[in-house]
């Protein structure tokens, strides 16, 4: 019978091929595998292709130098911002970040529980795509302030000020749930990454090398219970990294939704925006994962299968967000109140509609191709899909943010937003700097994580598909 | 798991002829308030509609997500869905009363009532009769076709055991479930949200479609544990095909539990005069005992019983939940609906007890009617044959025959 074992499978199905034979290319042993991924970073020349993209990276993230230093040295007034658009590329940008840094702790964590194998060799970048994502995204709010060495006023703490943050505002449940997520998709990250520090630190050649791994990797040896305790803390970890996936994107949605301009007081928002970080978080993988494949040969690890179960979570995640930009289109029309209407007939037709319609374009319209299979295994589809999806969930916090504020209740207080070069050279420079930390990850530490693609080889236990061993292991998996 | 009693054949028709012992027992006083309250009878009735509606619609959902995502979960119920599925028909039926009762129901329906309001006068061009019974019209249809396109496909898998078939119905899933999460989303906004019409939510659809899921899935629970005390399914059914549906149980009650308090976390956020009537309707003048049997009993307690494993893997408490949640379904589908006819203070109508209870029995004996005519279990479906052949001690196929 052909029914394939699922691919995005909410709960096991015993007796169904093991997902090893599709999910690593035939041949490989546990020897190759280790062998292969500790090559990138112990044995291999640096490659050309790394030192060109790595300086391109580099000299987009030292935009910030001039960008940071003017904004500081003069305020947040050398933005764009005015008095109706009092939030615009900080927010679009923060909210832009933290929705991508979401793909990685939903494919460790969330595929993890569910037993999804085909995470093994995509969680490693996914997680350190995040953690940089993360990073990115919250010099945003710090810089907004306009005095970032006073960032610790939004905690709350004894002082003299006799101040506290207002826990009724969003803004204030960002502090936490951000700081929440970064703190814990670091741990996450590093905790995953001990064993092969360990493999890395005894494969070094160099005494340096091994100082740094053996420090990284605490003393790791690999001994059995060394494992038992690993394997509960990852788990552990995975459960408390679970309702971080969902609670960070709602509160920033939050930030929105619990004011009432029309275009952002929508009960839809939370799930939309939950829907829409992974989204924006998988199309960011695809862009990092299929360049990652073709110039480093990671075909073997990173296989098709892989990039189409991505394809179909995007196409997935992308039809929830367009389901809440109908709901948002319908209630508005429903509603009868005429600042509901005007917030439409102003995006559909005002000074910003071209961004609209673009939105439309990248985020609903071309995700569809993927219901093809054709473009779910073809690289270049796939890959220019993810370009769309990256480029429409910015424009859509742009259509969220500015377009809403630029026209709200009264006319006579409308005004035009436009960025200036200070916006775009943060923005760029953040870019860069996402880039240069990723060149960095890849040069430094193994892409993907080696102890968990060895299980997939078909000389372990797991990758033989032993089923008494995987029934046992289902038994007591995640409850 | 106690020992088998009986077999499923004989249970089947006996409990479809005592669900349509207590339809006539209910049905009849029901029919007695129908000519002297014919108001509350209606409101009533659309209570009882909107509620018993969640089986069917909520099968319809899980099965499409079935058919994409795979997954043992589903395997053992696939066949309670596409018989709840069936009913379908019926709910078109059971609809009737509600599209002759719309003037007294909704107050859009009303001319009087919309001459004097303005901004009824600019939601006409949605909130009108015909349009609205077109609406319902195309519902049924896109519904009642894609069950039966279901439906023919399965009795076809089981005949030849064609795997082109799962391909097919793994093809119809996606564009399905699509159609399913907007139709319904209309129909929310149709039947529940128009109630008051001034009043507009964007997550409303979600919290019907996570609550017909829910419900659905308890359903499954009740009747899971119902069939693995009865032969031949007391052989196959597994405390892991509990554990399953438990935890998606439990994932569904955080879903409602997210869904419901953004909502109300939104809207008293924004305190504005067109959204916060509603809560204060139900939050208020006695209303808001409910809401707070909803949070505790909905939300609290059942979160914190199905976290434990012990639950979810013995068919008895799991079904002992899924029966108390089924309950507490039907008393968030009151919350919703009933406030809107008694803004002045909580109001439970012996009318709202005995019509649902009509209307179940009568849904509960085409349910049961449904079940008998084919196999419970999809054996043709070569992914049941992975997900059942380490626990079964037969050969499968006598399954399939003993009550073909």
């Amino acid at each position: 019978m052909t029914d394939r074992a699922p691919t995005v499978d909410p709960g096991p199905a015993p007796g169904a091929s093991p997902a090893g034979e599709e999910f690593i290319a035939p041949g490989h042993s546990l020897e190759s595998v280790t062998d292969k991924i500790s090559h990138l970073v112990l044995t291999r020349r640096t490659p050309r292709g790394w030192w060109i993209g790595f300086a391109i990276s580099f000299l987009l993230a030292m935009l910030l130098v001039p960008s940071v230093g003017v904004l500081l040295a003069k305020g947040t007034g050398v933005w764009g911002l005015n008095v109706p658009v009092g939030w615009a590329f900080a927010i679009i940008n923060f909210v832009w970040w933290i929705g991508i840094g979401h793909a990685g702790t939903l494919i460790s964590a969330i595929l993890l529980l569910l037993r999804q194998e085909w995470r093994t060799s995509i969680n490693r970048f996914a997680e350190a795509m995040t953690l940089f994502a993360v990073t990115c995204a919250g010099l945003y709010p710090l810089l907004h302030m306009g005095r970032p060495w006073l960032f610790y006023w939004l905690l709350p703490y004894p002082n003299t000020m006799g101040t506290w943050p207002q826990f009724r505002s969003p803004l204030v449940w960002d502090v936490f749930a951000v700081t929440t997520y970064a703190t814990v998709s670091a741990l996450f990250w590093y905790v995953g990454l001990i064993p092969d520090f360990a493999t890395l630190r005894d494969r070094a050649k160099s005494l340096p090398f091994k100082r740094v791994y053996g420090i990284l990797a605490l003393g790791w040896r690999g001994a059995a219970r060394h494992w038992d305790r690993y394997e509960t803390a990852y788990l552990l970890l995975a459960g408390l990294a679970t309702p971080l996936v969902v609670s960070v994107h709602t509160v920033v949605s939050f930030d929105f939704a619990a004011g009432i301009v029309p275009g952002w007081h929508a009960t839809i928002f939370p799930p939309y925006f939950v829907a829409g970080a992974i989204f924006a978080g998988f199309a960011m993988v695809l862009t990092l994962a299929i360049p990652l494949r073709q110039f480093y040969d990671l075909g073997d690890f990173i296989t098709r299968r892989h990039l189409e179960n991505m394809g179909k979570v995007l196409l997935a995640t992308g039809l929830i967000v367009a389901y809440g930009y109908a709901m948002e289109f319908f209630f508005g029309w429903y509603s009868g109140s005429e600042y509901e209407h005007s917030m439409l007939s102003n995006r559909l037709s005002g000074p910003y509609r071209n961004y609209f319609f673009a939105l439309m374009v990248c985020n609903v319209l071309a995700p569809q191709l993927l219901w093809i299979k054709r473009c779910r295994t073809h690289m270049g589809w796939l890959f220019l899909v993810a370009m769309f999806v990256n480029v429409g969930m910015w424009l859509e916090r742009f259509v969220i943010v500015v377009v809403s504020l630029s026209r709200d209740f009264l006319p006579s207080s409308w005004d035009l937003y436009e960025p200036t070069k200070w916006d775009w050279g943060l923005y760029v420079g953040t870019i860069g700097l996402f880039l240069t930390l990723i060149f960095l990850f890849i040069r430094f530490l193994p892409v993907i994580s080696i102890f968990e693609m060895r299980t997939l080889a078909p000389q372990s236990s797991e990758g033989n598909g032993d089923e008494a061993d995987e029934a046992a292991d289902r038994e007591g998996g995640a409850s | 798991m106690s020992a088998p009693q009986t077999d499923v054949r004989g249970s089947i028709e006996g409990v479809q002829r005592r669900a349509l012992l207590v339809a006539v027992a209910a049905g009849v006083p029901a029919l007695v308030g129908a000519v002297f309250q014919t108001d509350q009878f209606l409101r009533s009735w659309l209570l009882a509609f909107l509620f018993w509606m969640t089986f069917p619609m909520g099968s319809l959902g899980l099965s499409m997500l079935h058919h994409l995502t795979g997954g043992s979960w589903g395997l053992t119920i696939r066949r309670l869905l596409e018989a709840a599925m069936r009913t379908l028909p019926w709910m078109a039926l059971l609809f009737v009363p509600i599209a002759l009762g719309v003037g007294r129901l909704y107050p859009w329906a009303d001319a009087d009532v919309v001459a004097a309001d303005a901004v009824l006068q600019k939601k006409e061009a949605y909130l009108n009769v015909p349009f609205w019974l077109v609406r319902a019209v195309v519902f049924f249809g896109v519904w009642i076709g894609v069950s039966r396109i279901v439906a023919r496909t399965v009795t076809q898998q089981d005949r030849t055991g064609d795997p082109k078939l799962a391909h097919r119905l793994r093809m119809l899933a996606g564009p399905a479930l699509g159609v399913y999460a907007l139709t319904m989303t209309f129909a929310s906004v149709d039947w529940g949200m128009s109630l008051e019409p001034h009043w507009f939510s964007t997550i409303y659809g979600v919290l019907f479609i996570v609550g017909q899921g829910l419900g659905t899935l308890c359903l499954s629970v009740v009747m899971g544990s119902w069939m693995a005390r009865r032969e031949p399914f007391s052989r196959w059914i597994q405390p892991k095909h509990f554990h399953d549906l438990g935890n998606l149980m439990l994932a569904f009650v955080l879903l409602w539990a997210y869904v419901s308090f953004s909502q109300y976390l939104i809207i008293w956020s924004g305190n504005l005069a067109e959204e916060t009537p509603w809560y204060i309707h139900r939050t208020g003048h006695g209303w808001q005992a409910i809401a707070i049997v909803l949070i505790v009993f909905h939300f609290a307690v059942p979160f914190l019983v199905l976290l434990s494993r012990r639950t979810k893997r013995g068919a008895r408490n799991l079904a002992v939940v899924a029966v108390a949640l089924l309950f507490l379904r039907f008393v968030d589908v009151f919350w919703l609906i009933a406030p809107a006819f008694h803004t002045e203070g909580l109001h439970v109508s012996w009318l709202d007890v005995v019509v649902p209870v009509a209307v179940g029995g009568f849904w509960v004996a085409i349910f049961f009617r449904g079940l008998k005519g084919r196999p419970l279990i999809s054996l043709q479906d070569a992914q049941l044959q992975g997900a059942l052949e380490d626990t079964a001690t037969r050969p499968l196929p006598e399954v399939g025959s003993s009550h073909g």
